[in-house]
């Protein structure tokens, strides 16, 4: 489908979707090692599951489309996708929760919609937010870290907590369990104080959770290297992480018992995923500068409001959907203004 | 110390170096000037033939004052056009003989022929003297100390925008002293590969400043300055080096980055002034010329030469020694290629001008014209395969006007024109950034010139349509009227109250602006049907927008920005029949008092309106060929039509006193009217601004 350029600009500076898509993919490297190091090798293999199933739906969908598979395929979007997804699901769940999720991720936030740049949804939270919503109790058991566990999976440990629900040698209980998250939000409904929750195994000393603390840092770093390449645009985790930081650290000096501070609320969760990797994905977010950082502050505000007011523990999946809703009205009203224009 | 932290700032995070300039976006592409610059200036031998086309400018062709077999001398005058055109007269680059004036293909985006005269040149050269026909007394006497004396010098000696644009440039010099308060030389030469302006600088340094000089002392304007990109340090220098003999000019080294050598944002950067959307730098006391074009006046008026040679690049990856080269006009560009030895054959388009606004040539034998700046010889490369628009918004970071060239891209090619306009596509320089940047390979210019020229087409046929549909309805309002006068004349004393409260009704409806059923004539039918028709048959060609025939006409409508001027002259007559309305329904006394003289004469009112058509008909003509040279004056005009014809056509509305069922029609098309009218006056109003955003489109890059 090469074609020769025949009007001006016959220059380009060899930018392709490809190239974006792969920088973002190799700047969740680090996040995919800390990862691996913490839960074990369970996400490599929910990857290679997601992936597998991404090239079926993604063909199949091509084909019922009638559009070139190549192209569109080695566009790489659904491999960004699929890694969202693979992030935010427990890295020991039964293996059709992600197959599901990336299906209905695929066909439900994208193919329906006319394919990739023509999906109001980000296709990842979409799909996640299926699972979460349609398998509440699979999600939420959560794989302790190793070291909190006394419990190292290996390899085929995970593989056949994936595939068979089980290991003859262990107990679910003892190697899954509640997210730092979900323990202060359980806390809460029975009376805990937020700084009591803190005490427990789940977290640091020094009141940060363990294990995804680090995993935020590392998600942090690719997203850092994304952001100095202009891959990623800055209004995106500015926006996101000032009005979330912003709120907790607000409503912690309020009231500490019942508000986790802002490095907890900034360093637990899928935090610094969503604002480097997920609400960044440009084609459901606003287009214009203003508009990006009023898209990421919405989700920030959105997801204390959830996390802490509403019936999930982490609500970025919701938040990212809502906003995803104003994306037109954002646009709309935040036309930068046009040179010679006052 | 802000530049400081933002250069500190690039190295962490190089994409911030769009912060270090003052106007919006802009790109960083592959310079490749060394290409060209690396080899010394070229001595080009005198080519064989020589093309001259009758249209090099922007405005109105030239008519040949030479006829075929003549013998021309070097410098002799061949082609003018009537001064009430806006135009540049051409002159023989060398002496030789006429073989030839027949079309030939022009070095044009549209590919389109044109009438060019050719000349077979001898070895004589045999020159004319003083063809600019200076006063006996050589010296002071030629410098004009006038804004007038040195328009006459630039128009004679055919000068035009050189930098590209070719819009002639006694045009561009204001009437009075003092309007300019600062003078531009445009140095920055923003294109990847070209270089001669950089060259032209370098050994030419004097001779750039002292045209500057020279406008600068007819005008009466203080202040000089030079914008030069950086990337050209020995320019710098020399043009440094020349400016110390004067005390008014400032060298100013510049940021590199396209498009630094835009209008606009070389006006930005130097000034921090934006030229208000719709005006031109003018306006705002700012005039700017290339530095090529200040040569040109400067040898016009210290040599007494017009311009009949300009410094070109030769250039592109696809050979061995590009070079610079003073060549005379009409010199074939293959050629020129030719001299700077392809690597392989030219069995690929060349292109004219840069590589991020120039036009492929439609083929390699046409000639070196007053506007063109460089040829290109790049082999064509395959370009990645079209994705969808991923709203990654690059292009938006990159546009130097601050527009959203992903929504426009969008809008464009959903067809939603209305939305495009909104969104300021008329401000769109075309300067590529968009479309060098996007990820997805999309050739967004593409589609803003096909939304340009489908949004100006568009409003022309609608122009017509709406003029066949006013001469039905007027026609039929006339008839109508002499049969109810007719009858009226019966029943005058009944009919009298039942009319008011139709004209009541009339009112409200028209308030509610309820869609009109008007019985179309056959000519607006059929008008309206081949728009239809041709919109159908570009939505299926949509993927791929620009085929030759639209931009045929793109060039077409760029040739005739006269046009809006006509538009005006329609909407003045149906503002007439809007005012006549509302005479209509503000009085109905008043009417029936009139209504008794009117019934009086019907032949009378027929040839008053008949009168009025004609008018409106003959403004409209007159204007089209007045407002290229005298915008102003025609404007003038069209406002004062309406007045002019107030006074005949109050008495049109003498439709008084008539039989109900008859009345109904004409008041119906009356209500069509003024409404059709009040549409047209905005229409008009947008294509006022249409004709003036073409303009400055054309005075972008210069
Ligand atoms: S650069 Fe291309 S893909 Fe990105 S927003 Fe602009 S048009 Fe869309
Ligand atoms: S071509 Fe038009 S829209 Fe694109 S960057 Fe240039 S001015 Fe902006």
């Amino acid at each position: 489908m090469s074609q020769r350029l025949t009007t001006s600009p016959f220059l380009h500076n060899n930018s392709s979707v490809q190239k974006l898509m792969l920088q973002i993919q190799l700047a969740a490297l680090p996040a995919l090692l800390t990862h691996i190091y913490f839960f074990g090798l369970g996400i490599t293999i929910q990857w290679t599951l997601a992936v597998l199933t991404l090239l079926v739906v993604e063909t199949t969908m091509l084909k019922l489309r009638n559009r070139p598979v190549m192209p569109y395929l080695s566009d790489l979007s659904g491999l960004i996708t699929v890694t969202g997804i693979v992030f935010c699901i427990p890295p020991e769940s039964p293996w059709w929760l992600v197959v599901s999720a990336v299906t209905f991720a695929l066909i439900f936030g994208k193919h329906l919609y006319g394919g990739l740049g023509y999906n109001p949804f980000n296709p990842a939270m979409l799909g996640y937010a299926f699972v979460l919503i349609s398998f509440p109790a699979e999600i939420s058991h959560w794989t302790l870290p190793s070291t909190l566990s006394g419990h190292t999976l290996s390899f085929i440990d995970s593989f056949h907590l994936i595939f068979y629900g089980h290991i003859p040698s262990l107990s679910l209980d003892q190697i899954t369990g509640a997210t730092p998250l979900d323990a202060i939000k359980t806390g809460l409904t029975m009376g805990k104080s937020v700084t009591d929750s803190l005490q427990s195994h789940l977290f640091y000393l020094d009141a940060l959770p363990y294990g995804w603390t680090e995993l935020n840092i590392a998600f942090l770093v690719g997203g850092l290297y994304l952001l100095s390449r202009n891959y990623i645009r800055w209004q995106y985790p500015v926006g996101f992480l000032l009005a979330l930081g912003g709120m907790s650290a607000i409503f912690h000096a309020i009231d500490p018992n019942t508000y986790a501070s802002a490095s907890v609320n900034l360093f637990s969760g899928g935090v610094m995923l969503a604002a480097f990797f997920i609400i960044t994905d440009p084609v459901t977010s606003s287009t214009t500068p203003k508009g990006r950082f009023i898209f990421a502050f919405g989700i920030g505000v959105l997801v204390f409001i959830i996390r802490n007011w509403g019936a999930f523990p982490d609500g970025i999946a919701f938040a990212i959907l809502l906003m995803n809703l104003c994306v037109p009205l954002i646009d709309q009203y935040t036309k930068p203004r046009v040179m010679g224009y006052k | 110390m802000k530049t400081q932290l933002i250069k500190w700032l690039t190295k962490i995070y190089p994409i911030a170096k769009r912060a270090l300039k003052k106007f919006h976006g802009g790109v960083f592409p592959s310079y490749y000037k060394e290409l060209s610059s690396r080899h010394t200036t070229l001595q080009t031998s005198l080519p064989k033939e020589l093309i001259l086309p009758l249209n090099q400018h922007i405005g109105a062709e030239d008519l040949p004052l030479v006829a075929m077999g003549d013998k021309v001398k070097k410098y002799q005058l061949i082609a003018a056009a009537d001064l009430k055109n806006l135009h540049a007269p051409i002159h023989a680059p060398a002496s030789g003989t006429i073989t030839a004036i027949e079309y030939r293909q022009l070095p044009h985006t549209s590919g389109l022929t044109g009438l060019c005269i050719v000349i077979t040149t001898d070895e004589q050269q045999v020159e004319q003297t003083n063809p600019l026909n200076f006063p006996a007394k050589k010296g002071d006497a030629c410098q004009p100390n006038t804004p007038q004396a040195l328009k006459d010098i630039v128009y004679q000696a055919g000068i035009v925008g050189m930098g590209g644009a070719g819009f002639p440039t006694f045009a561009k010099i204001p009437n009075v002293k003092g309007k300019i308060q600062t003078l531009i030389i445009n140095g920055a030469e923003c294109e990847p590969f070209i270089t001669c302006d950089d060259v032209l600088m370098q050994q030419h340094a004097s001779e750039v400043l002292s045209g500057a000089q020279i406008i600068a002392k007819a005008l009466a304007c203080p202040s000089i300055i030079a914008g030069i990109e950086d990337n050209k340090p020995l320019a710098i220098k020399a043009m440094k080096q020349a400016a110390h003999k004067f005390e008014n000019i400032q060298i100013q080294p510049l940021l590199t980055i396209y498009p630094m050598g835009g209008e606009k944002q070389l006006i930005k950067e130097l000034l921090n002034t934006e030229i208000p959307a719709g005006t031109h730098a003018i306006d705002s006391g700012i005039l700017m010329m290339n530095v090529s074009t200040l040569r040109a006046i400067h040898q016009a008026i210290n040599l007494g030469r017009p311009l009949i040679s300009r410094l070109i690049t030769v250039s592109g990856l696809g050979l061995d020694k590009p070079f610079n080269s003073e060549v005379l006009l009409g010199t074939p560009f293959e050629q020129l290629v030719e001299q700077a030895q392809p690597k392989s054959a030219l069995n690929y388009p060349l292109i004219q001008g840069g590589p991020m606004m120039g036009f492929e040539v439609p083929n390699n034998q046409v000639p070196v014209i007053k506007t063109t700046n460089c040829i290109l010889a790049n082999p064509p490369q395959t370009t990645e395969t079209t994705m969808p628009c991923i709203r990654c918004g690059e292009c938006m970071d990159a546009c130097p006007i601050n527009l959203l060239p992903q929504q426009l891209y969008w809008y464009s090619r959903s067809h939603e024109f209305e939305k495009v306009e909104k969104l300021n596509l008329f401000d769109c320089i075309e300067c590529g950034c968009c479309s060098f940047v996007c990820p997805s390979h999309i050739p967004l210019v593409q589609y803003y010139r096909f939304a340009k020229s489908e949004i100006k087409t568009a409003k022309i046929e609608q122009q017509k349509a709406n003029l066949a549909q006013k001469r039905h309805e007027n026609k039929l309002a006339r008839e109508a009227r002499l049969k109810a006068e007719k009858d009226a004349r019966i029943k005058a004393k009944k009919e009298a109250i039942k009319q008011k409260a139709l004209l009541k009704a009339a009112n409200t409806d028209e308030d509610a602006s309820a869609p009109t059923k008007i019985k179309k004539s056959p000519a607006v039918a059929a008008a309206e049907k081949a728009a239809a028709m041709r919109k159908k048959k570009l939505t299926q060609t949509s993927q791929y927008p620009i085929d030759t025939q639209t931009q045929t006409q793109t060039e077409e409508m760029s040739k005739k920005p006269a046009l809006s001027a006509r538009e005006k002259a329609i909407a003045a007559a149906k503002k007439r029949s809007t005012q006549t309305k509302s005479n209509v329904e503000n009085s109905a006394e008043k009417r029936k008092r009139k209504a008794q003289t009117a019934s009086n004469s019907p032949s009378v009112i027929e040839t008053a309106e008949q009168k009025a058509i004609r008018r409106a008909a003959e403004l409209a003509k007159n204007m089209k060929k007045k407002a290229l040279a005298e915008k102003n004056r025609v404007e003038k005009q069209t406002n004062n039509a309406p007045e002019d014809h107030q006074l005949t056509t109050s008495q049109n509305t003498g439709t008084g006193t008539q039989d109900k069922s008859v009345i109904e029609k004409p008041i119906a098309n009356k209500r069509a009217v003024a409404m059709q009218a009040a549409k047209e006056r905005a229409a008009a109003m947008k294509a006022k601004k249409l004709a003036e955003a073409l303009q400055t489109k054309n005075e972008k890059i210069e």
